[in-house]
């Protein structure tokens, strides 16, 4: 076996593998691409570790993907001199996350629950699965889990190849679409220009998103699928909907009797999405129950002209100029009109 | 920490500094385990103290059990190391088990006994280290060997990372000798080592995590009676995953091993292309089976018993060796299932002395390819138990491999595109290399061939992007 044949092998191998590493990064760079973070269990637990910062130096969002759209975290931090806490998660119910921080006895902050009622009233079969891994991942996080998360989060912020939810073999095999045999469920795929994450897990769309509707149709055929599965699902029985109710305000009054403070939020959508919304879900036997049995603040985009007006380009989210706009009334309604108080609050 | 994470490789280099410094060996040797120490640690610093709990037990117990000539007192030594070893993997690794088997129990006898569900937290490779300890004080107890007089080299031997939490299983006499003499690789070894490595990162990231376990887990976890056609597929996938998962980890670990200068044992020599299950046995997790040949199924006689008693003995142990592998009684039918089949086999052969001529001969003839596809079906028949969370859903999938339902389409065409051919890959090339090594191919290959296959594994590994998932086999 000793001769040198590995050592030239090995060469070649280092040749190639940088050569096309690096080209495939310059060819995604030209074509667009831009840096985004894998928004599950590691960043998820480097945020939820942030929720002990006093009161009056942090906020914590909980919620689906509207609350990570919809809120941008710099807008906020510059208006209220504020740590935004985003630890709302794309697709799932925010109930586990309200649990957590209700059963942790040292959460005693102000908490942002963004209600999307779909996903917060818990019909969707699986909308529990990634935040619960979160929620696992956080609670069991080893150390050398911990290092490995600093050091991939360097190479994300330096490496856009290293966007797992466009570029990796397997979103890359998904992206394929080939046709499935009838009766095979398999969720759509969302165009890449959608929804990207930075480290503070805010999502944003791309300029292209916003000014494409062909990509913002793609993105409504999503939410129309959606739709049909939602005819399959039947509703909550009373019984149900009278628990989960029972156990948010269980949850609610746990925090609050610590001294946090809370508001429910329903963020803008536009269109069939919107009409599908209050058809399923109406205001009075949701939104108004939730609030009166929790006797909370809450903030619905309907009852505020700035909110009202804005428009979601596939229906759902905001544009990153739009939550601006979003942040900026949120933050003034909080201050003006529920009595939240701020470090510094700069400018509307 | 696992091998395919960031930590690792921060943590390798560091390693490999420090070895080849101009260092004595004593300190190289400290290093080495303070770095093993660090490795365990990295997942759950408390479960340390089980590691030195073992190596002190094992380390006085073989001492004094070399010089004491009373039988009596030799057994009780024996059984201090066993309660202790054992002891811990039973409590920590069985306690729920032996815990939920007496309530039913209770319950069947009419007896109204609820325990509380118990909140263990298996220590990471309890099962690996605690065999490897064993090995130590039956061989002194056997007086096959004597003790270790050096704690230094003990503690390695039980520690040493590479293998310490999911094999090979070593035995004292392939690792310690190593710890007596300064090791460092050459430059080929280093890169033998290396290659192995990435070979071994790239069966577990890009084969087992990416590829296979999507289409396993959908049908697995599916609550819809799945069709024939998709009961195949997960199955075949699972069997490709787990193989590409362990195989994987034992390759890693021996390339790791080699880049420091030690040589590890072979775990894995292309298994799915066994003909017949005494064959497999020889060449799936070779350090597990002959751990068990040696320290289980020859104490209890072996073949020296007559025949009824060596298929007794036959039996018993692969149902050990299921029991091994989790706490489930799944998992004790899958080692039934195995040492049933062994019996047909030995009883054929016996007979006629088809298979044992096949297996000596190593001819690749279309009766040894029919064997080893048949063997393969029969190897997936009973990954169903060993996957499957419960009978029922074990039942579920076996009547959709048989067709005894009209189940439903569950798995996309892509899961189905994945299991079908990168396992239709997995048989061609244990077929194809099922009488060599991994390293005897790659240098008889060219070596732009192999730099090519080499930046390719590599390429796949960063394209893949799983980086953090655990091995398979820590939860045993």
């Amino acid at each position: 076996m000793a001769n040198p044949s590995l050592q030239k092998a090995a060469w070649l191998m280092l040749a190639i593998t940088i050569t096309t590493a690096a080209a495939w990064e310059i060819h995604l760079r030209k074509s667009g691409a831009s840096i985004s973070y894998d928004e599950t269990g590691p960043l998820w637990a480097h945020h939820r570790k942030k929720v002990y910062m006093p009161s009056e130096e942090a906020t914590v969002f909980i919620g689906s993907s509207r609350n990570k759209f919809d809120l941008d975290t710099k807008t906020w931090q510059d208006l209220t001199g504020e740590t935004p806490i985003q630890l709302a998660q794309e697709g799932n119910c925010p109930l586990p996350v309200l649990d957590d921080l209700a059963n942790d006895k040292n959460f005693k902050g102000k908490l942002v629950i963004d209600v999307t009622e779909g996903l917060f009233f818990d019909i969707f079969p699986g909308n529990r699965i990634e935040i619960n891994n979160a929620l696992k991942y956080y609670k069991e996080e080893s150390p050398a889990q911990k290092l490995s998360f600093y050091i991939n989060s360097f190479l994300e912020s330096k490496l856009v190849l290293l966007d797992k939810e466009y570029f990796s073999l397997s979103a890359k095999l998904k992206a394929l679409q080939i046709p499935n045999r009838k009766g095979v469920f398999e969720f759509p795929i969302f165009p890449m220009e959608f929804n990207h994450v930075n480290f503070e897990r805010q999502s944003w769309m791309t300029d292209r998103f916003v000014n494409d509707t062909s990509l913002q149709q793609q993105v409504q055929k999503v939410w129309l699928f959606v739709f049909d599965m939602l005819k399959n699902i039947p509703p909550l029985s009373t019984h149900d909907l009278d628990s989960v109710f029972a156990s948010i305000k269980n949850n609610v009054d746990k925090i609050q009797a610590r001294g946090g403070k809370i508001v429910f939020v329903r963020t803008p959508s536009n269109g069939p999405f919107w009409m599908g919304e209050q058809m399923v879900f109406p205001r009075e036997k949701f939104w108004d129950r939730l609030l009166a049995t929790t006797r909370c603040a809450g903030i619905h985009f309907t009852d505020y002209p700035v909110l009202k007006e804005l428009i979601c380009p596939e229906w759902s989210h905001l544009t990153p100029a739009d939550a601006v706009v979003h942040t900026k009334e949120l933050v003034r309604i909080l201050h003006e009109e529920k009595g939240w108080k701020f470090s510094t609050i700069k400018s509307r | 920490m696992v091998f395919n994470s960031y930590t690792f490789i921060v943590f390798f280099a560091l390693v490999l500094t420090l070895h080849y410094l101009p260092l004595a060996w004593k300190t190289k040797k400290i290093n080495l385990l303070l770095a093993s120490y660090l490795f365990y640690a990295a997942w759950n610093p408390p479960f340390i103290i089980l590691l030195w709990l073992s190596t002190v037990i094992d380390y006085v117990v073989g001492k004094k059990m070399y010089t004491e000539t009373h039988v009596a007192k030799r057994r009780l030594l024996l059984f201090i190391s066993l309660a202790g070893n054992l002891g811990l993997l039973a409590f920590f690794k069985y306690g729920g088990f032996l815990l939920q088997n007496f309530t039913g129990l209770c319950q069947l006898a009419g007896i109204d006994f609820q325990a509380a569900k118990p909140d263990i937290i298996l220590p990471v490779g309890i099962s690996f280290y605690t065999f490897q300890t064993l090995s130590y004080t039956l061989d002194i107890y056997l007086r096959r060997s004597e003790p270790e007089k050096s704690l230094l080299d003990f503690s390695l031997f039980v520690t040493f990372f590479p293998q310490l939490v999911a094999g090979p299983i070593v035995r004292p006499g392939q690792l310690i000798p190593q710890f007596k003499q300064p090791h460092t690789a050459t430059r080929e070894q280093m890169l033998q080592g290396l290659f192995l490595l990435s070979l071994g990162l790239f069966m577990k990231v890009v084969l087992a995590d990416s590829l296979l376990a999507g289409p396993a887990n959908s049908m697995f976890g599916s609550n819809q009676l799945p069709s024939t056609v998709d009961a195949w597929a997960g199955v075949l996938a699972f069997s490709g995953q787990i193989f590409c998962d362990f195989a994987g980890y034992s390759t890693c670990a021996i390339g790791i091993a080699l880049c420091l200068g030690f040589t590890l044992p072979d775990n894995f020599l292309y298994p799915y292309a066994a003909t017949g299950f005494s064959d497999f046995w020889r060449r799936w997790h070779i350090t597990l089976s002959s751990w068990l040949r040696d320290y289980l199924y020859i104490p209890l006689g072996g073949n020296r018993k007559g025949h009824a008693r060596t298929y007794i003995n036959l039996m018993l142990t692969m149902l050990l060796g299921g029991l091994w592998h989790g706490a489930n009684w799944t998992f004790v039918v899958w080692g039934g299932l195995h040492g049933f089949y062994l019996w047909i086999e030995k009883f054929i052969d016996d007979k006629t002395g088809l298979v044992k001529n096949m297996v000596q001969s190593g001819k690749k003839t279309i009766a040894a390819f029919t064997y080893a596809l048949f063997t393969f079906f029969l190897i997936n028949i009973t990954w169903v138990f060993f996957r499957a969370s419960d009978f029922a859903s074990a039942s579920k999938v076996l009547k959709g491999m048989f067709g005894l339902h009209k189940g439903e389409a569950i798995l996309t065409t892509l899961d189905l595109i994945k299991a079908f051919t990168i396992i239709a890959g997995i048989f061609i090339v244990h077929w194809l290399l099922r009488n060599s090594k991994v390293l005897t191919v790659a240098y008889k290959a060219p070596w732009w061939v192999i730099g090519i296959v080499w930046a390719l594994l590599l390429l796949l590994l960063i394209w893949s992007q799983e980086s953090t998932s655990s091995f398979i086999y820590f939860q045993f």
